[in-house]
């Protein structure tokens, strides 16, 4: 025993020792020598880097020597490295292009303006994406990102459950949500199912149905439109409603949430698209589902069905190679329907460019959602969703938001609430 | 017969807390050969998708690269750790003055201030040094802790002086002293120290995470993450991979557990 | 009665001692310089990685701005000011509090009886309850953190279970109080075999003839424990009692995973709070580096007062 633990000890020091130094020499700087290459931060190997990947082979088709390093990583490191490069100063360690969530990119762009590139000089036409994502990235007139893939929200609902209360998708098409409260308990009546459902204290139900009147938490100066939003308390008195008649079941997780209509206790979502793929998990599922756009809030102006709830976009750091990366981006991003078309069957990643929307593949029915057209469905519903503004704070806001829903669903009034979240946001950005 | 009924309660306890502990991880076991409907779902009973989750954890991501660039870390680490940490250890306590006491309650503030607060200034000294992605960055930074020092030290309180006495007698020096009788009489510290360090150093995710840019020098922890950073997470797979990752510290541990077996008394005969 | 007082090492008699301190103090100086370089290498290091990141911390809990632009406060002691009107601030450390006062005393009972148990030489299967009480500990956070929601999920395994004994389903991570316990019983779950260690390897520099000596003398098991075993394993408690105290106070990781500071705050800790203020929302470091100072100030004071009472030598 004695001997092994001498010779295991032996080996386990040079072993370490030699990756560490082979560590060490194969350390490539972050200059590429390389000037065909282009290096990508960006998340989930099932849509975006899958995305990539295809763009890649597309770009190579008229630039065969050109080559894309993708290093996945997830969004939370990703604003943590970006946040530690730029207040470390170390913006020579980043790469060409990056992934960012929409609702993150206008404080990153505000605090540090050093990490990025704008398109002011790339060929890329921003008339061909909705404003509203477009909108995401731009900070004071000047565009930062290009929108990959849309938020746009969207009702998913089980229609053999609803067939066996006796409607249809099309009695949830178009309607308001006193409309929608009240069929929804007439289904849970006669089904026993609820028709939502969502994590408790989060706030993305209230910001889609926000947003969908084209509200705001914070208005065009920065300043927080918390307490006296009326869209904002139409919305929340929805929620209270929704979740007192037991439609909206509220759950303690993420992981929960998806439980719930993957495992069938609760018949429908409301969310961004995305949501499509956590949907079909569930195989046995399969032509049981169907997409329509959203309940519009009631007694409020400037109410839709069309809303939004995450999204990502492009961004150019200020240490690449900026010509080849906003070439590749405009090329293939915004400007290639074959790679939306590639993209579409396999991840489900639909498409903001407006061009691309309108090919045969995304008419293309699916078999999972009864043959519905969703994604020809979804870029429509894309077009008409207002803009929402975000600004520096936007987490800040959502966080005093959630934490405001959870006093009011435990009795709070709401108009104390709300005033109290404003404090808390207006603390913050002290 | 009375006898056993004496042992009864302590293993009552025994029995109790090992249910408590195991009861998660067969959850996660039963987990990593589901699918991911029937994980959400709770399901407790083995099913027939490990195959299935295998092939898609090996398809999604390099875990052989991860797993290795884990280990290199941790073994890495843990070495380093254990010469530098309980040499340390040993001189706060045999050489013990006023002086060292001091100091190590100066050192012991090292770890009381979170890591999210010095994360910055200790990346921005690594890039000075070029140090970026590298493992040694990785490793540098948990080589001395104030805790293994302490366990070497307040460990060191129950090694006799006599010892130490009759070995200076004997004409060792002091370097000897340390090499040859401090070390074999405090195996099981030593063992503990590893494992501990090693399980630290495996399952560190703060750091590795912010200096390490590129896919080849991933880490366990950090793949684990990928897989639940997307739209769809596949849970069996996650489970699988969490199971996967857990294994290295296990089998340190078996290894090393023996050390501190009991029937090896702490008196040096 | 000797074999209760018989202190570590078998330095029993007065004479002995002073026979050593005469040897010890003629090579006295050459024997702390060799001491002091002896920690050198380990004491450098923490410099380096430690203590220099930790001033320009605190340069930065002086200025206030957001992102890169900061600049010296005004007064030079604004962030800290900032803190006590900050309610989520209050909020958190409370939590933190509660989780200290709490989870660190039950832990260290039950990893301390815990390890008194396996060290009982008539065990059996020692090797199955020692692996089986560590492994939460070699099990990553993602993963716990998931199961522990999962069980505790309104409609998971322990809601289940109550159930079908009769109870009432329990939000467990939608309240307060429950959200807390649950954490409390993970951090319970994972770290009590890691201190079990710690124990287990102190016990094993306990000289096994103080144990045998006192039972000879007519003690019991309990009085055994109490009597012999934990004084000689005192230095053990103070080192598990700091980095217990330490760790729970810089807690993080599993209210960032497992309840995710929710419902609402309520089960957040300071450490999980400073991450959001620096990294997830509008990064105000300044502010943040405050927060860490607040975190470290307690966890300092706490340690210095437990090294006081607990820190004996000989």
């Amino acid at each position: 025993m004695k001997r092994m633990t001498k010779v295991a000890t032996a080996v386990a020091m040079t072993l370490p020792l030699a990756l560490i130094m082979s560590g060490c020499t194969s350390d490539t700087g972050p200059s590429e020598a390389d000037d065909n290459t282009l290096t990508v931060w960006a998340w989930d190997p099932n849509f975006n880097i899958y995305a990539l990947q295809e763009a890649e082979k597309i770009y190579q088709q008229d630039h065969p020597d050109f080559k894309l390093d993708i290093v996945e990583t997830p969004w939370d490191d990703l604003q943590t490295k970006l946040t530690t490069l730029a207040q470390s100063q170390e913006t020579s360690e980043l790469p060409d292009i990056f992934l960012m969530q929409n609702n993150a990119f206008q404080k990153n762009v505000i605090n540090y303006p050093d990490l990025f590139s704008d398109f002011s000089d790339s060929s890329v036409d921003y008339s061909q994406f909705p404003q509203a994502v477009a909108d995401y990235s731009t900070i004071d007139g000047v565009n930062y990102g290009i929108p990959f893939d849309s938020g746009t929200a969207v009702q998913a609902l089980r229609t053999d459950v609803l067939t066996e209360a006796g409607y249809t998708v099309a009695d949830f098409t178009d309607i308001t949500w006193d409309d929608f409260v009240t069929k929804a308990k007439d289904v849970l009546a006669k089904t026993g199912k609820p028709l939502l459902s969502g994590q408790a204290g989060s706030s993305d139900m209230i910001m889609m149905m926000l947003q969908s009147a084209g509200a705001s938490l914070f208005d065009a100066d920065g300043t927080p439109t918390i307490a006296d939003n009326d869209a904002l308390e139409a919305a929340i008195d929805t929620y209270i409603e929704l979740v007192d008649a037991g439609i909206f079941i509220e759950v303690n997780s993420w992981d929960e949430y998806i439980g719930t209509f993957v495992n069938g206790s609760v018949a429908g979502t409301i969310q961004g698209v995305w949501i499509v793929g956590s949907i079909q998990t569930a195989a046995d599922q399969s032509g049981k589902w169907a997409i329509t756009d959203l309940p519009k809030l009631d007694g409020v102006s400037g109410a839709t069905n069309y809303s939004a709830n995450g999204g990502s976009s492009w961004a150019v750091s200020s240490n690449a190679n900026v010509e080849l990366a906003q070439d590749f981006l405009a090329s293939t991003f915004a400007g290639s329907t074959a790679l939306y078309d590639t993209i579409l069957p396999k991840s489900g990643a639909v498409a903001n460019w407006t061009p691309a929307g309108a090919s045969d593949v995304y008419a293309q029915p699916s078999e999972f959602f009864g043959g519905q057209p969703i994604f020809a469905d979804v870029v429509a519903f894309g077009a008409d969703v207002p803009s929402n503004n975000t600004g520096a704070y936007y987490y800040e806001a959502r966080d005093a938001v959630s934490a405001a829903i959870t006093k009011i669903i435990g009795g709070a009034d709401a108009k104390e609430a709300l005033a109290e979240a404003q404090s808390t946001v207006e603390f913050a950005m002290g | 017969m009375a006898k056993r009924l004496r042992g009864l309660p302590g293993y009552l306890v025994l029995g109790i807390w090992t249910v408590f502990s195991l009861f998660p991880l067969y959850f996660m076991a039963v987990s990593a050969t589901n699918s991911s409907q029937d994980v959400l779902a709770s399901r407790l009973i083995p099913g027939t998708e490990l195959f299935t989750n295998i092939a898609a954890l090996f398809a999604a991501q390099d875990v052989a690269r991860a797993m290795g660039s884990s280990f290199a870390i941790a073994a890495g680490t843990t070495v380093l750790a254990l010469l530098v940490c309980s040499v340390a250890g040993y001189g706060f306590e045999v050489y013990h003055s006023k002086g060292k006491d001091v100091l190590m309650g100066v050192l012991l503030l090292a770890m009381m201030i979170p890591f999210a607060a010095t994360m910055i200034p200790l990346f921005q000294v690594f890039a000075k040094l070029g140090l970026v992605n590298s493992l040694v960055a990785v490793i540098v930074p948990s080589v001395s802790t104030p805790l293994l020092i302490l366990l070497f030290r307040q460990s060191s309180r129950s090694f006799p002086s006599e010892i130490l006495e009759a070995a200076r007698m004997d004409g060792l020096n002091e370097l000897s002293i340390f090499a040859r009788i401090y070390v074999p009489t405090m195996r099981a510290t030593f063992a503990a120290a590893g494992v501990i360090t090693f399980m630290m150093a495996w399952n560190n995710y703060l750091w590795p995470r912010v200096i390490l840019i590129k896919n080849e020098v991933q880490t366990m922890p950090m793949l684990i993450v990928n897989l639940s950073a997307g739209y769809v997470t596949d849970y069996g797979v996650l489970m699988l991979a969490v199971l996967l990752a857990s294994l290295p510290t296990v089998v340190v541990f078996l290894v090393l557990q023996r050390s501190f077996a009991n029937g090896i008394t702490g008196a040096i005969k | 009665m000797s074999a209760l007082t018989t202190t570590p090492g078998g330095r029993g008699g007065s004479s002995d001692a002073r026979d050593l301190k005469r040897r010890w103090l003629g090579t006295d100086r050459r024997h702390n310089l060799t001491g002091w370089a002896f920690l050198l290498p380990a004491a450098l290091l923490i410099v380096l990685v430690s203590f220099v990141p930790m001033i320009q911390a605190f340069i930065l809990s002086l200025q206030t701005g957001r992102g890169t632009r900061l600049e010296f406060a005004d007064p030079l002691w604004y962030n800290y000011q900032r803190l006590l009107g900050d309610e989520i601030f209050k909020q958190t450390l409370g939590n933190t509090l509660i989780y200290l006062v709490i989870q660190v005393p039950i832990m260290l009972i039950l990893a301390m009886v815990l390890a008194n148990l396996l060290n009982n030489p008539n065990l059996r299967f020692k090797a199955f309850w020692r692996t089986a009480i560590f492994l939460p500990c070699a099990v990553s956070l993602v993963s716990y953190s998931l199961v522990f929601r999962t069980m505790f999920a309104n409609d998971g395994f322990v809601n289940d279970v109550l159930t079908t004994f009769g109870g009432q389903p329990v939000n467990w991570l939608g309240e307060a109080d429950t959200a807390r316990f649950v954490l409390i019983l993970g951090l319970l779950w994972r770290w009590t075999g890691y201190n079990m260690i710690f124990f287990l390897a102190g016990l094993q520099n306990i000289d096994r003839s103080t144990l045998e000596a006192a039972r000879v003398d007519g003690a019991n098991a309990l009085q055994v424990f109490w009597r012999v075993t934990v004084p000689q394993l005192r230095p053990i408690i103070l080192l598990t009692a700091i980095m217990s105290t330490n760790g729970t106070l810089q807690l993080f990781d599993e209210s960032w995973a497992l309840t995710r500071g929710g419902p609402a705050y309520a089960s957040m800790s300071v450490s999980h709070y400073l991450y959001e203020v620096s990294f997830q929302r509008n990064p105000n470091f300044g502010y943040g580096a405050a927060l860490a100072y607040v975190i470290l100030i307690l966890v300092a004071v706490l340690a210095f007062i437990q090294m006081k009472v607990g820190d004996k030598r000989g």
